[in-house]
């Protein structure tokens, strides 16, 4: 099952935190961007420059203060959380830094816990978490608690679980950051692999190198703004 | 986090838990010892009164405030329905055993054939039958008021005081207004009577009953310029027969007939008393409950606040679950559960535990507590209530903990 990529776009959007306050941080200044269905985009730039607000603003984690989020031409950041839940459940896989595995939770249990908030039958949930254990390589691990695993595996995990329901949009933050070099080639390989077998849009959240390069469009942050938008030919 | 960490916090969440279950069920053993035991009380007093074989009862304030007592209950008798009217005079007198020192007694006057049929299954059985009191409707000594008539001078004793005085049917006794021996009167024991049980009041082990009019006479209540209330009584007792025994209305028309005999003295019927009861009972168990509200208010609070803490120790998992898009009733439902047992489990140690403390009471308290705890009635409707009460009430603190957790803003919670 896999969700069609959503043409994402973000239009005039700011991010002010503790809007009215003396401390007041702009973290997003007035962005315009737009992300064809199936894209592969990096998003650079130092840190605190803006990089995760704009994935959390891409992915509805929150609400843009000015401005509006838009997927396949429907503003969708102002709608009800309740709307914006349901479109992160059925068309959004999230890549953490810190993996955000649930720790009572089995590796499978993890990665069902999306198809079981979705509706999806015990069984079938069952039957495709198992597959995806083994896609991201991690067949016979399905009842290790993520303390039992190691980094590589707990991403593994994370990207098993947010491929779960089979998303048109992947945001990953940061997603080699807690991990070695082997790890991270074998992590980045992993996403491409999986990627490009869903045609979805990714969007990487780095200041990684080696991560950026995985991508075909590179956004640069500086500031809350995008300073450079390259795309190699 | 390691393997200690991770322990620590568990012991220190179970601390929690134990805590919250433990304050809501310190709550709940209030109303439950409160309410089982004055609830059971109340019901015995009512049985009491079920069982007493009067149905209505002629009072007056003031000490022995009922006057021309005999005259009295003779027109009460002579109404329809009406098979005994017993006037009872209750004082205290000093009674001598030989050549002992004075010990008071608690003396009831009555007239022999009338006391009888006002006494209920329980007491019927106490007493001799027929009362061995000489003349059985006290009108010879009484004498149309004049008191000129022979006395009898027999008296019945309680078998406690009976034991402990070594007095038994055949003996004297000297009775006496006041501690001087000088004043008494000499008294044939005809007979013994046994005490009934008494709750939370005087027993009145050591007691005597005597005709009406000797006792008036002894005392002074009986006639003439010395007596401050002439042919003086507390009551008068009113056993009825017939429809009037069994329909309210017809009783009712029957203390109706008495109270426009004397409008100046109180006249109720049992079912009155009964019901006048019911709604002290139901108005102190309601006042139980409130007072007990305080203690389940402070538990529910602790509840809230157990809750709170978790929400907040599992804000990075809550802000996973909603990153990833689960809805607001599956955020909701664990907290609201986990809520509901823990306030279900408080409630159940909360019965335990009151059950076990009027156990306790029964058995080591004190001999008047003893015996109120003794009599607690565990009433399933009324506990249960009680249960289902506290785990609603527990919505209310889980619905804190709640809207806190849908109220976490995602990127906050994954920081």
């Amino acid at each position: 099952m896999t969700g069609p990529a959503p043409a994402v776009a973000l239009r005039g959007v700011a991010k002010t935190y503790d809007p009215g306050a003396a401390d007041a941080v702009r973290a997003l200044r007035g962005i315009d961007l737009a992300l064809p269905p199936g894209a592969v985009v990096s998003v650079e730039g130092p840190s605190g420059c803006g990089k995760t607000t704009l994935l959390n603003l891409l992915g509805l984690l929150d609400r843009p203060t000015s401005g509006e989020v838009v997927w396949d031409g429907s503003a969708v950041g102002s709608r009800p959380e309740r709307e914006r839940a349901r479109l992160r459940l059925d068309r959004v896989g999230f890549i953490f830094q810190r993996f955000y595995l649930l720790p009572t939770l089995t590796a499978r249990e993890n990665v069902e816990l999306p198809m079981r908030a979705a509706g999806v039958p015990s069984a079938e949930r069952a039957r495709r978490a198992s597959g995806l254990l083994t896609e991201v390589g991690l067949a016979g691990r399905e009842r290790a608690f993520p303390h039992q695993l190691s980094g590589g595996e707990e991403q593994r995990v994370a990207i098993a679980r947010a491929l779960a329901n089979g998303p048109g949009l992947l945001l990953a933050d940061e997603p080699t950051g807690e991990l070695d070099s082997a790890n991270t080639v074998q992590i980045l390989d992993l996403l491409d692999r999986v990627r490009a077998e869903r045609s979805a849009t990714l969007v990487l959240v780095t200041h990684n190198p080696t991560v950026a390069a995985r991508a075909r469009r590179h956004l640069t942050m500086l500031d809350g703004a995008i300073v450079a938008d390259r795309t190699e030919a | 986090m390691t393997a200690w960490e991770r322990g620590r916090r568990l012991r220190h969440a179970r601390w929690q838990l134990v805590l919250a279950v433990a304050a809501i069920g310190a709550a709940v053993a209030l109303p439950v010892v409160l309410v089982s035991v004055g609830g059971g009380v109340a019901a015995h007093e009512l049985s009491e009164l079920e069982n007493a074989g009067y149905q209505i009862v002629v009072s007056a304030s003031g000490t022995h405030g009922i006057s021309d007592a005999h005259r009295l209950a003779g027109e009460i008798r002579a109404l329809g329905s009406v098979t005994a009217a017993s006037p009872v005079l209750s004082i205290a007198v000093d009674a001598f055993v030989g050549s002992g020192g004075a010990t008071p007694v608690l003396a009831e006057g009555v007239i022999p054939d009338q006391f009888a049929p006002t006494l209920g299954p329980t007491e019927s059985g106490l007493f001799p039958s027929p009362l061995p009191l000489g003349d059985p409707t006290d009108a010879i000594h009484y004498a149309n008021g004049s008191y000129t008539g022979p006395a009898v001078y027999d008296v019945l004793v309680s078998t406690p005081y009976a034991a402990a005085k070594g007095v038994g049917v055949g003996g004297v006794l000297a009775l006496a207004p006041t501690a001087n021996r000088s004043g008494a009167v000499a008294y044939n024991v005809t007979g013994t009577f046994g005490v009934p049980p008494s709750v939370l009041g005087p027993t009145g082990a050591f007691a005597i009953l005597l005709p009406l009019s000797d006792l008036q006479v002894m005392t002074g209540y009986a006639t003439g310029p010395n007596a401050s209330v002439p042919d003086a009584a507390d009551s008068v007792e009113v056993a009825v027969t017939g429809s009037a025994a069994t329909d309210p209305s017809a009783l009712n028309a029957v203390r109706s007939a008495i109270q426009s005999l004397v409008p100046y003295y109180g006249v109720s019927s049992l079912t009155q008393e009964a019901q006048q009861l019911g709604a002290a009972s139901a108005v102190l168990t309601a006042f139980y409950l409130a007072l007990s509200s305080v203690g389940v208010t402070i538990g529910l609070l602790f509840l809230a606040l157990v809750l709170l803490r978790r929400v907040e120790a599992e804000r990075r998992a809550i802000g996973i679950r909603r990153a990833i898009g689960l809805s607001r009733s599956s955020i909701a439902a664990p907290i609201l559960r986990d809520g509901a047992v823990l306030a279900a489990a408080g409630a159940a140690a909360g019965l335990l535990g009151g059950y076990l403390l009027v156990a306790g009471l029964a058995r080591w308290g004190s001999p008047t507590v003893a015996e109120a705890a003794d009599l607690a009635v565990f009433s399933p409707e009324l506990l249960g209530l009680l249960v289902a009460g506290i785990v609603l009430l527990s919505l209310l603190a889980s619905g804190v903990a709640t809207r806190a957790a849908l109220r976490l803003e995602i990127p906050e919670a994954l920081r």
